[in-house]
C-alpha cells in the first residue's frame, strides 16, 4: 500500500496541467468536460487510496502487510453479474424479456455476492484472530 | 504474508472448464481473456481476409458494397474493442500481480465481473451478423449523424453500440483491478521504483483506461438514446460533439494498445540482452508524460473539421515524439554491451521496435495539420496505424507470448516455428500495409469497396491483398507452434531465460498463490539480476 497513490496523484496532476492548457487554447465545452472528467476519476481514485491508508502518499518500500490479506479463489456471483448485465442490454435491442431476465439475474446475484462477501469477512476474521492467538 | 483464502463452504470447489469460468485466480482471468481476445483476433483476421479479397482487383464483386461496409467496421472493432486493447490488459491481469510479489488481484470479484461482461460485450457486437440488415456498419468510430437511427437503421447497428457499453465497461473494471493491485498489494520492498519496466507499461495503460474508457461508454449511451429519437447529437455542433467524446478514448486507446506491448518488448530484449534496462527512471517518467500527453491530443484526428484548435494540437502531437524517443534511446543502448541471445521473442521484439517506427515516423506527417488535410481519409492513414497497431503493437505481443510462454503454460514454443513464423510476418506486415503508402499518396480513399481502373492501383492493391495471404499464413504457423507445444511438451523449468523479474522465481505455470517459496529480497527493478550480477563480480574480484 505505501506509496500507492503517488503515481495515480502524480499522472493525475500531469493530466490537470493539460487539462488547463486545454481549456485555454482549445475552449471547447464538451472537450474541456470529457479532460475534467478523467482528471477527477484519477484523483478520486488517488483520494480513495489515500482515505483507505494514510501510508499510501508516503515514498519508500511497503513493509510486511499487518493484517491479512483475503484472496478468493472463485465466484459465481460475478460471473453472474457480468453476464447479466449483458443479457439485459443484449435485451435493449434484441428483446424486452431478455431486460427483464437479466435485471432479475442481476439483483438475484448481487444478493449472492453479499453472502460470498461475508463468508469472505468471516474467514477474514478468523485468520486473524488465528494470528493474534499464536 | 498471511493470506485468508475466502474458498469457504459457501462456494463450492469446481474444476476444468467450470473452474476456470467462475476462478477469481488472476492468472485463469488472465488467460481466458486472452484466449477470447485471440478468438476475436481470429475472426477479425477473416474479415480483413475477406476484405482483401474484395480489394485485390480494381472493380472485383466479391462482397456487396453493404457487407463491404460491415466488414470494415467490424474489423476495426474487433480488433479494437475485443483484440488488441483486451489483450493488453490480459498481459497485465496476468503478470502484474506476478511481477509485483503480489498473491492475487484487488477486487478480483470485480475483475471477474468486468471479464464476463467485456465477453458478453464481444457476442453482442458480433450477433449483429444474424441481425436483419447485418453488422455495424459504420466504422469503428461510427460517427454521428451517419450513425443515428435514419441514417443507419436496423437492431445490427444498435448491437454495436451495445457491445461497444459492454466491452468498454468490462475494461474498465478490470484495469481498476489492476491499478487497485499496483496500488495495494505490492511485496515487502518493491517500492515504486523498483518495479519492472513491463509493471510501470501496465500502470500507465489501465489508469488511460480508467480515465478515458468512461467517456467512450458516455458517448456510446448517448449514441443509442439518440438513435431512439433523442436528438442528442443533432446538427454540426452536436456531430462535432460527439466526434470530440469519441476521439477523447480514441486516441488515448491507440497508446493502452501500445504500451504493455513497448513493456513486453523491453522485458524481452533486457533478459535476450542478458542486461537490466538502460536508463530505467528516465523510461519511467517518460511513460508517464507519454501516457499523459496522449490524452491531450485526440482533435489531431479532427483537424479537417475546422471545428477544433488545430495549433494546440498540432503541438501536443508533436510534443509525443519527445518520450518516444527516449523509449528508442533506452532499447539501443539496452542492446550495447549486452550478451545478446537471439531467440524468436528478441526478433519480435526487435522487428516490434523497426516496424513502429514507420508508423511513429510517419505519424510525425500526420500531425501536422497542412499534412493531414492532405493526408486524411485516404490510405496514408491507414498505413499509419496499421503500422502502429499491427507491425508494432502485434509483434509486441508475440515477443511477450514467446518470452512468457512457458510461464503461462510450464512448456516451450518451437524456436524453429517461431523463426518461420517470424519471417512470415515481417514480410506480410510490409507487403500488405507499405505500399498503402503510395496508393494513399496517390489519393486513393479509405473505406471503398470499389476502386476504377487507375496505373498501378490494380498492381499495389493485389500486393497488399497477397500479404494479407502470408499474414494469415504466418498466424496459422504461431496457432500450429501452440498446438505442437502443448502436445508434445518442451518443459520449461521455473526460468528457462534467466528472467529478471519475480515471476520467473516461482513455478511454471504458477501455483494458486503464486508464490510458494519466499520471495528473493527485492533491491532493484532487476530482483533476480542483482544476485547474478553480484556473483559475477565476486567472480571477477577472486580472479584478479
Amino acid at each position: 500500500m505505501r506509496g500507492g497513490a503517488i503515481p495515480i496523484l502524480s499522472w493525475g496532476t500531469l493530466l490537470l496541467i493539460l487539462c488547463i492548457g486545454n481549456w485555454v487554447w482549445n475552449d471547447k465545452p464538451v472537450s474541456g468536460a470529457a479532460a475534467t472528467a478523467a482528471v477527477i476519476t484519477v484523483y478520486a481514485f488517488g483520494a480513495a487510496l489515500w482515505l483507505a491508508r494514510r501510508e499510501s502518499i508516503r515514498r519508500g518500500p511497503p513493509g510486511p502487510a499487518s493484517e491479512p490479506e483475503s484472496v478468493p479463489e472463485a465466484s459465481v456471483a460475478a460471473v453472474v453479474i457480468g453476464l447479466s448485465v449483458g443479457c439485459a442490454l443484449f435485451g435493449l435491442a434484441w428483446s424486452k424479456f431478455l431486460l427483464y431476465f437479466g435485471a432479475a439475474m442481476l439483483v438475484l446475484s448481487l444478493a449472492r455476492l453479499v453472502i460470498e462477501l461475508r463468508s469472505e469477512r468471516s474467514t477474514r476474521q478468523r485468520t486473524a484472530a488465528d494470528r493474534e492467538r499464536r | 504474508m498471511s493470506v485468508a483464502s475466502a474458498r469457504t463452504a459457501r462456494v463450492p470447489r469446481m474444476t476444468g472448464w467450470l473452474g476456470a469460468t467462475v476462478s477469481t485466480d488472476h492468472k485463469r482471468m488472465g488467460l481466458t481473456l486472452g484466449v477470447c481476445s485471440l478468438f476475436f483476433f481470429l475472426l477479425g483476421g477473416v474479415f480483413a481476409l475477406l476484405m482483401r479479397t474484395q480489394l485485390a482487383q480494381p472493380d472485383m464483386q466479391f462482397v456487396s458494397d453493404n457487407s463491404y461496409n460491415q466488414l470494415f467496421s467490424m474489423h476495426g472493432s474487433t480488433m479494437i474493442y475485443l483484440f488488441v486493447t483486451p489483450m493488453a490488459i490480459a498481459l497485465a491481469l496476468y503478470l502484474v500481480p506476478l511481477q509485483i510479489g503480489a498473491v492475487g488481484l484487488s477486487a478480483a470479484r470485480l475483475a471477474l465481473a468486468g471479464l464476463w461482461t467485456w465477453l458478453c460485450g464481444g457476442l453482442v457486437m458480433q450477433q449483429g451478423w444474424f441481425a436483419s440488415g447485418g453488422a455495424g456498419r459504420d466504422g469503428w468510430s461510427s460517427y454521428a449523424p451517419l450513425s443515428n437511427g435514419t441514417n443507419t437503421p436496423g437492431v445490427g447497428q444498435d448491437l454495436w453500440v451495445i457491445g461497444v457499453i459492454l466491452a468498454a465497461a468490462g475494461m474498465t473494471v478490470i484495469a481498476a483491478c489492476v491499478l487497485a493491485t499496483v496500488a495495494r498489494r505490492r511485496a515487502p520492498g518493491m517500492s515504486l521504483l523498483r518495479m519492472p519496466v513491463f509493471t510501470w507499461t501496465a500502470l500507465v495503460s489501465v489508469l488511460m483506461v480508467v480515465s478515458a474508457f468512461p467517456i467512450l461508454v458516455f458517448a456510446m449511451v448517448l449514441l443509442y438514446i439518440d438513435r431512439h429519437g433523442g436528438h442528442i447529437y443533432t446538427g454540426f455542433a452536436g456531430a462535432i460533439d460527439y466526434q470530440d467524446l469519441f476521439w477523447f478514448f480514441g486516441h488515448p486507446v491507440v497508446y493502452v494498445m501500445f504500451f504493455p506491448y513497448l513493456g513486453a518488448a523491453a522485458e524481452t530484449i533486457a533478459v535476450c540482452s542478458n542486461k537490466r534496462w538502460f536508463g530505467y527512471i528516465p523510461f519511467v517518467a517518460s511513460i508517464m508524460a507519454f501516457a499523459a500527453l496522449s490524452m491531450a491530443v485526440w482533435s489531431h484526428h479532427m483537424y479537417v473539421t475546422g471545428g477544433v484548435t488545430n495549433q494546440y494540437f498540432a503541438f501536443t502531437s508533436t510534443l509525443l515524439l519527445v518520450p518516444a524517443g527516449i523509449e528508442y534511446f533506452d532499447a539501443v543502448a539496452t542492446l550495447i554491451g549486452g550478451s545478446i541471445v537471439l531467440r524468436t521473442s528478441m526478433l519480435f521484439a526487435l522487428a516490434f521496435f523497426i516496424q513502429f517506427l514507420i508508423g511513429g515516423l510517419s505519424g510525425i506527417f500526420v500531425a501536422s495539420p497542412v499534412l493531414d488535410y492532405q493526408a486524411y481519409g485516404t490510405y496514408i492513414v491507414v498505413a499509419h496505424f496499421h503500422y502502429t497497431l499491427f507491425a508494432g503493437s502485434i509483434f509486441g505481443f508475440f515477443a511477450g507470448v514467446y518470452h512468457w510462454f512457458p510461464k503461462f503454460t510450464g512448456a516451450l514454443l518451437r524456436e524453429s516455428l517461431g523463426k518461420l513464423q517470424l519471417v512470415l510476418m515481417v514480410i506480410g506486415t510490409n507487403l500488405t500495409f507499405f505500399p498503402m503508402f503510395f496508393l494513399g499518396n496517390d489519393g486513393m480513399p479509405r473505406r471503398i469497396s470499389r476502386y476504377p481502373t487507375h496505373p498501378g492501383w490494380g498492381t499495389l492493391n493485389l500486393l497488399e491483398s497477397v500479404g494479407a495471404g502470408v499474414i494469415a499464413l504466418g498466424v496459422l504457423i504461431f496457432l500450429v507452434n501452440v498446438v505442437v507445444s502443448l502436445r508434445r511438451r518442451v518443459v520449461a523449468g521455473d526460468d528457462p531465460w534467466l528472467g529478471h523479474t519475480l515471476e520467473w522465481a516461482t513455478s511454471s505455470p504458477p501455483p494458486p498463490l503464486n508464490f510458494e517459496r519466499p520471495l528473493p529480497p527485492i533491491r532493484s527493478y532487476a530482483p533476480l539480476l542483482d544476485p547474478r550480477q553480484e556473483g559475477s563480480t565476486a567472480e571477477a574480484r577472486g580472479a584478479r
